[in-house]
């Protein structure tokens, strides 16, 4: 074997990978359970390649037969509700690792130098993540796929001057139909998904170039022992292997207990109204997006103004992406920032009441909890400026603790 | 800063009670029997559909032979749910009646049943067929407290009996309110097998693959505890 | 690989190797498992199984005439053969002009192994492909009208085979065995017949 190994290494950096990414790529001892949502992340999306294969391989992209071909699936296909149910529940558990991922960053203060460009990445993965998980949620053409496509691609049709032209290149002609599907399957299964993916291979790079932060917010490069190596340092492999190895078994199960017997979540993963073929002459009871979705939607509607409530859920998307300009304290982890920290729960809290509340049906009585979840969220990233120069911190020990 | 997580806290609580008293509302509904979804309500029910509700509304994407899966045997299929029609074992449930049959009496054809339990939730089904009231202004005769004005009569009659808006008993039922109850929540179990049929297969495979999982995760635990004992020791040293 | 050096206490490397080998062992299982599963779903569908069987109403075919249907994409013939027809069977076979007059070779179901290669002798069901190059051969039913000695049958127009009444193949012809015969059921009422699969040692062409 080892005559083999030479002579690949000599082809391949095989070897070398190794050694810079794994055996010798050192990561910091205190990780929490917060640090196992990237590998699962990473092991749910190659889940969600080879699951989206195996339908693709049985759904038909028409008007006519897309809602029949995916019953199809479900009834007739072998394995066929297993698979479904993979592909499914498996997008709202990449968003619920993706929010957990990306509260672990504000939490420990990952955003921060010299992590901004690893944090913009990581901000654009979630944002296309957005954007394949609304072509592929129209593909199955239920009652409900269609009208979120209508409402979304109206969105679209806002934007000043390119909207309409846009919005028709993204339907396909008047409205949603065969046209639509076959674009966005195509999109879904190949364009998307392929620039998802190396986004998401840059991000890893981009993560190895700087070495992951920690609970602390400690630079582990700062302490280095006689032999070079960081002293709160361990090597990836083959600690954080065995570790995530154990994190992918708890994460499997808990997986495995939705998919059978929870599969839809009491309609939560899947929507009722997904299992009503599309029908343009019906619009439904109340159309509301996905649960990871409904956050930003109820912030458009919590302005009584298209162009206006539009504009909010932009600003509300994209504000993220400044957040290590933002932040102006010496330290990183909200550990030592008794503030911070306040800031971070109430905008938790406030993140999933309008995850809740965009779910409801637009009524008058919920527009206040809208307004003033909007206003907290976009509160917090224009406060974070001022309230980050003043706050009090806590002495940052100079080693991680464990 | 305090302000602002208080009221994120009563927030959340006035949504909660919210939400609660929506439920409060629905509290004079029929709510289905704990337990009435097992195989042999299934059955069961089945064989009421077939009788009762099959002349007009298909089940298109459950085949016949799918019920062979909860234990009926091929003869009792074609016996008691096909009806010795001539329809095709293999093929999905289709009505005696033809679309412009439907077209003429109903005006539209009635809907396809097959997703109609996730759709619109067992326990609407269970309520709607038991909400029927006589209503002579309707041309069937018949009016639905949960549907107003639906095109389709009360087909269940002869086990509910004739009664009028306000809830008068103008002809009883040929069965026990509680027999009527059971007959209903059959067809209800039914219907929801149809709109989800790997459902009894998912809860018997589930209890292996997580069986199957745990086991796993506990040799990882075990793997990832015994590697980890560097780590700890190497952190305990350096604390001296 | 790196090792924390003076830790205390040297690492239990049987112990090591056992959780690794058993970790690796229950994990490839679950794979494959899964990927099992995968490739399971990939085969035909119950809609394709449904869409395998064919039924055809046997009222229109009148005695002495053929009925060729497509099932799974393979014409089907049906002939509804009269008593003299069901005569020329005998008649060819003592002539020994057949190369397999009993049907030994398993051609079709065993409930068709007899000189009709039928369940009923005046229904032929039969799967009208040419053993010799997948032909269509045509319905000769008249006496003499493909040689003077043809007594009915079918003959293949590629390369000349000919056969009987039951698709039994003719010495001489370049053809090796009988036509294939499917699995078919006659419904109860014996008004129409349904072809349900193909019989799997039955050798097409």
């Amino acid at each position: 074997m080892a005559t083999f190994g030479d002579w690949l290494n000599k082809r391949f950096p095989l070897r070398e990978l190794m050694r810079e990414h794994l055996t010798e790529y050192f990561a910091p001892k205190n990780f929490n359970f917060l640090y196992y949502t990237g590998s699962l992340l990473l092991l749910m999306i190659v889940l969600q390649f080879v699951t989206g294969f195996l339908l693709m391989a049985h759904y038909v992209p028409t008007s006519q037969d897309a809602f029949a071909s995916v019953q199809g699936i479900m009834y007739d296909v072998r394995w066929g509700w297993l698979i479904r149910y993979m592909h499914v529940d498996g997008v709202s558990l990449i968003f619920v690792l993706l929010y957990l991922h990306i509260g672990r960053g504000m939490l420990y203060g990952s955003y921060r130098k010299p992590r901004e460009l690893l944090w913009i990445i990581g901000y654009t993965i979630y944002i296309l993540m957005m954007g394949e998980a609304f072509l592929g949620y129209v593909l199955p053409f239920g009652n409900l796929s269609y009208w979120a496509g209508m409402v979304i691609t109206s969105i679209i049709h806002s934007v000043p001057f390119v909207g309409p032209a846009l919005s028709t290149l993204a339907r396909g002609g008047a409205g949603i139909g065969t046209a639509t599907l076959e674009r966005f399957l195509a999109l879904h299964a190949v364009l998307w998904f392929w620039i998802l993916a190396a986004a998401i291979f840059i991000h890893i790079l981009a993560l190895h170039q700087v070495g992951s932060n920690n609970p602390d917010g400690i630079e582990i490069k700062d302490t280095k022992g006689a032999d070079g190596h960081p002293l709160d340092g361990i090597p990836f492999h083959p600690y954080y292997t065995v570790k995530d190895i154990f994190g992918v078994g708890v994460w499997l199960t808990i997986f495995a207990a939705i998919i059978f017997y929870a599969p839809t979540m009491h309609g939560v993963f899947l929507e009722r109204t997904t299992f009503s073929p599309a029908n343009p002459m019906v619009s439904l009871p109340d159309v509301t997006p996905p649960w990871y979705l409904a956050p930003f939607y109820a912030m458009l509607r919590a302005v009584p103004n298209k162009m206006a409530g539009i504009v909010l859920m932009a600003v509300a998307v994209v504000l993220p992406f400044f957040l290590p300009w933002l932040d102006r304290s010496p330290v990183k982890s909200s550990r030592y920032r008794p503030v911070y920290r306040i800031m971070i729960l109430v905008m938790a809290v406030t993140f999933f009441t309008l995850a809740w509340v965009g779910e409801q049906p637009p009524l008058p009585k919920y527009f206040l909890l809208e307004r003033a979840g909007a206003a907290i969220y976009v509160g917090f990233y224009l406060l974070l400026p001022i309230i980050s120069r003043w706050e009090p911190t806590r002495k940052v020990p100079d080693r991680v603790t464990s | 800063m305090k302000i602002m997580r208080k009221y994120a806290i009563v927030a959340v609580l006035v949504a909660g009670v919210a939400g609660l008293s929506v439920r409060a509302n629905a509290d004079t509904l029929l709510s289905l029997p704990a337990g009435y979804f097992n195989k042999p309500a299934v059955i069961a029910g089945a064989k009421l559909f077939a009788r009762h509700c099959s002349a007009c509304h298909s089940v298109q994407s459950l085949r016949f032979n799918r019920l062979a899966s909860l234990g009926m045997t091929k003869a009792e299929i074609q016996k008691d749910v096909m009806l010795e029609s001539g329809a095709n074992y293999l093929q999905g449930m289709q009505p005696a009646m033809t679309l412009a049959q439907a077209k003429g009496w109903f005006g539209m054809p009635p809907p396809d049943l097959s997703h109609m339990v996730r759709n619109l939730g067992a326990g609407f089904i269970y309520n709607y067929l038991q909400s029927f009231y006589w209503d002579p202004s309707r041309p069937s005769g018949w009016n639905n407290h949960l549907f107003p004005k639906v095109a389709m009569p009360n087909v269940l009659q002869p086990w509910s009996g004739i009664v009028t808006k306000q809830g008068k008993v103008i002809e009883p039922g040929r069965v026990t309110p509680a027999a009527f109850h059971k007959k209903v929540a059959d067809i209800v179990a039914f219907l929801r097998y149809a709109s989800d049929p790997s459902v009894f297969t998912r809860y018997k495979l589930g209890g292996y693959v997580l069986g199957a999982l745990i086991a796993f995760s506990l040799i990882a635990y075990w793997l990832k505890k015994e590697y980890w004992k560097d780590v700890h020791s190497d952190s305990a040293k350096h604390k001296k | 690989m790196v090792t924390l050096d003076d830790s205390q206490g040297e690492p239990d490397w049987r112990r090591r190797r056992f959780l690794v080998a058993t970790t690796s062992v229950v994990g490839a299982a679950a794979v494959a498992a899964v990927a099992g599963v995968m490739v399971d779903s990939l085969e035909p569908t119950a809609a394709d199984a449904a869409a395998a069987s064919t039924t055809v109403n046997l009222a229109p075919i009148e005695a002495g005439m053929q009925l060729t249907v497509p099932w799974q994409k393979k014409p089907v013939v049906i002939v509804n053969r009269t008593p003299a027809m069901l005569a020329t069977l005998k008649e060819t076979a003592d002539k020994g002009l057949l190369r397999d007059p009993n049907c030994d070779v398993p051609q079709q179901p065993p409930y068709c192994k007899n000189e009709y290669r039928a369940r009923k002798p005046e229904w032929l069901v039969m799967i009208r492909i040419c053993n010799h190059l997948c032909c269509i051969p045509h319905y000769r039913p008249k006496k003499a009208s493909v040689t003077p000695w043809w007594l009915g049958g079918f003959h293949c127009p590629c390369h000349g085979s000919m056969y009987d009444l039951s698709g039994r193949v003719i010495k001489g012809s370049p053809a090796p065995h009988n036509m294939a015969v499917p699995e078919y059921d006659f419904a109860k009422d014996g008004k129409t017949v349904t072809i349900t699969k193909m019989y799997p040692k039955a050798h097409l062409c």
